[in-house]
């Protein structure tokens, strides 16, 4: 028995997910505790309607998949490994843009695996790259000065080899 | 329409964030039961999200402190609702001074609940500080960093909590007073108060445990200092107006009366103080008033009363154990009143009497232990302390402790011989339970042993066991209190008389082959019993005796028939303990003729008329060869009955007597019982059997002693001693003397010798 929830998000599409999905969310789960269900659309403000589906459908579809990695107990394992499985991978495959504002969007939500898995596959981006490729990935600009730069490379000279 | 989503403030301004949050968790803490819409909800949680990721609050904040990672923000805000929080508590603080007692309970409560129901709200709309800022600073170790909630929390503590607990405490006390006074109150109040005491102790270490600190100094402490108080003074005036009997059970109410209010309204944590409180207070303080009435209520067997004293009591330390003491003795004393009372009907009692005496107060007071005292064992050993010495060391026995077993063993040979009144099997079992209840405290247990023998040796040679039923349930029952070595004589006792009656079953067949016609005219119809010279309790005939003819050819068939089943035996004839029966053919006034029932020794005297009328004493005694000892009482028996008349008439069994038959022999009974016991070899046995225990004590110190020479080979004397008490104690309580004297005899002996300084040595 599942209660359907209307999400709305800030350019004001309205989404429609079961309760215990739109729960993943701790910012959703307690405003329910809170205020109660009123059956009115929940406003979202700070995310876009481009992640946003996502969102729903993402962790529609997770829910009823083996729900082992849902679980917090092995939260701390999870994190520390940079592993996704094939399933988070595909689909984190999406355009950078996209990836950083599902992850704003996930923090903002206070929606844990998803903020991981997010983060992860950004790690993942920048696991064995040098400074430049980094830099080319994430369309950075080098602002330090070639001292700058040189004294940082001396003082990290321990972490080579 | 739904309200529209109110704007939510620039994320980099704190003055314009800052004001727009107060706004809202001032309609949380103030307006909360109108509601808080959802669009204001999220406003406010993105309103604080928006300003802890805004860029440039990370670039104006010019602290800069050396964070390992990234800076997060979210300390403006914390400090802000810290003080918003004092501010809003000093006002509560203000409105409360114009509250007292209850009414003041009752705004704690409404306050503490409105603002508790504020934080959790407050806290999730804090939620992504919690999860960053202050996450992070509490990672970093800082100290009076807290998340939102707790926050509420400290700061209750602090800025009101810290300023009414007393106030709040002292009407929370008048209203418990009131209630132990007999009103009613609102306990509701005071069990909210107690949970808002309980929220407000936090841990030091982790913000997210609880403790109890705030609520044991704030309000355990009072509240059992209070009640001591309390206490002390109702009990000093309850006692100094009522009796003990009327104050124990006011004290029973209002101990259990507390217990009920830890649940009612109070937390467990204080349950136990509580009570050591109460039983200090109402029972320790007042023990030595209880303790003295203890005697009083044993005098007049106030059961209950002694039940509640007892539960009183054994609440407290050692509350019980003065108690013991006067229960020993006062059990002792009517021990021996009890027996007392039966020594004052003179020497001669039914031994029946004496025991009924000794169980009536044991069974008296193993009631009360058991309904009174809840069967605790410490009682229960006091009660056995008290029957030890009373069974032991009474008027009655008053010479020695053997006295005891042998009226005990008296006493259940009255049971179990034949014509007893206890006619039913189960009431006669249960006879025999109590006597092992008062065999358990008989010290001498080897002269309650000796007797029984006798009395079981009696009752089965002469065939008068009630039941071997009984018999057998009597020697199990020693067997399980004494051991298998206890009881070894009287089985074996038992089974001689089993395998006796197979044997005579094979002995009349034996007969019925061997005899011929004439043989069969004269035979007498005879029983026989072998008995093992080891195990019975019975000596040889202190006189000779010439058994008539009759009976000897009858006895010497069957002494020829048993050799030839078991070569090499001897047997012994046991005259004095067999018995038959004679018909008086010669006496014509009856239709039926009368028989008696005689001893052996009888027999022989009653069969020499066969031959003539009248005989001398000395033509008897020749004929018998009976010692005077034995043949006058027996004559004596004879002239009584009218079964022989005396020349000269009246005239005692004496050499210049002559018996003649009485052919005018008349009695109602047609069998007549001439074998009776004789007076004088009563008293004979009973001073024989206390000699044969003297004797039997000294050897089986000597076994005990060279058993324990044996296995140990060298031992120091006292030692010795000491391990001789363990072994026998459960026979006899020894005396060290004689242990002593028994050493000194064995080492004449040779069994064991001394060596230098304290040491015994086995001589092997």
């Amino acid at each position: 028995m599942s209660t359907q929830i209307t999400l709305t998000s800030s350019d004001g599409v309205d989404v429609s997910v079961d309760r215990a999905v739109a729960e993943r969310s701790v910012l959703i789960k307690n405003m329910l505790e809170d205020l109660g269900d009123s059956g009115e659309a929940i406003p979202i403000p700070n995310v876009s309607n481009r992640p946003f589906p996502c969102l729903g459908c993402v962790y529609y579809v997770r829910t009823s998949s083996p729900p082992s990695k849902s679980n917090g107990d092995d939260d701390d394992n999870r994190r520390k490994t940079t592993d996704i499985d094939e399933w988070d991978q595909k689909f984190m495959q999406v355009d950078q843009e996209m990836l950083f504002e599902i992850i704003l969007a996930a923090n903002y939500l206070d929606i844990k695996a998803l903020l991981d898995v997010g983060c992860k596959t950004v790690a993942n981006m920048i696991k064995g790259k040098s400074p430049e490729e980094i830099r080319k990935t994430f369309n950075i600009q080098n602002d330090f000065t070639p001292e700058e730069e040189d004294q940082i490379r001396r003082e990290n000279e321990w972490a080579e080899e | 329409m739904p309200p529209a989503m109110p704007q939510t403030p620039h994320k980099d301004d704190l003055e314009e964030t800052w004001s727009f949050l107060e706004a809202g968790i001032n309609s949380v803490m103030l307006k909360l039961e109108e509601g808080v819409d959802m669009k204001t909800y999220m406003a406010l949680y993105t309103a604080v999200h928006n300003f802890c990721t805004s860029q440039k609050a990370v670039a104006s904040n010019q602290g800069l402190q050396a964070h390992r990672g990234a800076h997060l923000l979210g300390e403006e805000l914390y400090k802000l609702l810290g003080e918003y929080l004092s501010r809003h508590l000093s006002v509560v603080f203000k409105e409360s001074q114009g509250h007292a007692e209850e009414a003041l309970l009752g705004f704690y409560i409404r306050e503490w609940t409105r603002f508790t129901t504020a934080a959790k709200y407050v806290n999730h709309l804090f939620s992504y500080l919690n999860r960053h800022w202050v996450k992070r600073e509490i990672d970093e170790g800082k100290k009076n960093v807290y998340d939102v909630y707790t926050l509420h929390l400290v700061k209750w503590k602090d800025d009101f909590f810290e300023k009414v607990h007393g106030k709040v405490m002292d009407a929370v006390l008048n209203l418990i007073e009131k209630q132990r006074n007999g009103e009613t109150i609102e306990q509701s109040q005071i069990k909210s108060i107690v949970d808002s005491f309980v929220s407000l102790g936090l841990d030091e270490n982790d913000s997210k445990k609880s403790t109890l600190e705030v609520y044991r100094q704030y309000f355990q402490r009072p509240f059992i200092d209070a009640t001591r108080t309390y206490y002390e003074n109702e009990s000093r005036q309850f006692v100094a107006e009522n009796s003990v009997v009327e104050y124990m059970k006011k004290a029973e109410a209002r101990l259990d009366e507390e217990k009920a209010r830890v649940g009612l309204y109070l937390h467990p944590d204080v349950a136990k103080s509580l009570t050591e409180t109460c039983l200090d207070v109402l029972v320790t303080a007042h023990s030595t008033l209880l303790r003295d009435e203890f005697q009083i209520l044993l005098d007049n067997e106030r059961q209950e009363d002694l039940a509640r004293m007892y539960r009183l009591l054994s609440r407290i330390k050692e509350g019980l154990d003065p108690l013991r003491t006067t229960f020993e003795n006062h059990v002792r004393r009517a021990g021996l009143a009890a027996v007392e009372k039966v020594a004052s009907e003179g020497d001669h009692f039914e031994p029946k009497l004496y025991v009924d005496a000794l169980l009536q107060v044991h069974t008296r007071y193993q009631n009360l232990v058991d309904d009174a005292f809840n069967g605790e064992s410490e009682f229960v050993r006091s009660l056995d302390n008290a029957c030890r010495e009373f069974v032991n060391r009474n008027r009655i026995c008053k010479a020695t402790t053997t006295k005891s077993p042998e009226l005990l063993a008296r006493y259940t040979d009255s049971l179990l011989k034949k014509g007893s009144k206890a006619a039913e099997e189960s009431e006669l079992e249960e006879m025999l339970v109590q006597i092992m209840t008062v065999f358990k405290y008989i010290e001498d247990k080897d002269v309650f042993q000796k007797f029984y023998s006798k009395m079981l040796a009696k009752r089965l040679v002469h065939v008068s066991s009630v039941s071997d039923d009984a018999e057998t349930s009597m020697i199990s029952k020693l067997k399980e209190a004494c051991g298998f070595e206890y009881t070894n004589k009287l089985q074996r006792m038992f089974q001689d008389i089993q395998i006796s009656k197979d044997l005579n079953a094979s002995y009349k067949d034996y007969q019925d082959k061997v005899l011929d016609d004439d043989d069969r005219k004269r035979m007498v119809d005879a029983h026989f019993q072998i008995l093992g010279t080891g195990f019975w309790p019975l000596n040889p005939p202190t006189s000779d005796f010439a058994a008539p003819v009759e009976i000897n050819k009858t006895a010497e068939r069957f002494q020829k028939f048993y050799f030839d089943k078991h070569n090499g035996r001897k047997l012994t004839w046991l005259w004095q303990l067999c018995k038959g029966e004679v018909k008086a053919n010669y006496i014509k006034n009856t239709k039926v003729p009368y028989t008696f029932q005689v001893s052996t020794y009888q027999m022989g005297i009653l069969l020499l008329f066969n031959e003539t009328d009248t005989l001398s004493y000395s033509d008897i005694q020749k004929a018998t060869t009976l010692v005077p000892e034995i043949l006058d009482p027996n004559l004596s028996i004879l002239l009584k009955a009218k079964v022989l008349l005396a020349s000269p008439e009246g005239a005692k069994p004496e050499p210049s007597t002559t018996f003649s038959l009485n052919y005018n022999f008349k009695n109602k009974k047609i069998k007549v019982n001439l074998n009776i016991q004789i007076k004088s070899e009563q008293k004979v046995e009973s001073d024989d059997t206390h000699k044969t225990i003297e004797e039997d004590r000294k050897l089986l110190l000597q076994s005990a002693i060279v058993r324990i020479m044996k296995s140990r080979k060298k031992m120091k004397h006292v030692q010795l001693v000491n391990e001789v008490i363990q072994q026998v104690k459960s026979r006899f309580p020894p005396k060290v003397p004689d242990i002593k004297k028994n050493i000194e005899a064995l080492m004449e002996k040779d069994y064991i010798e001394r060596l230098d300084g304290d040491e015994i040595s086995y001589i092997a």
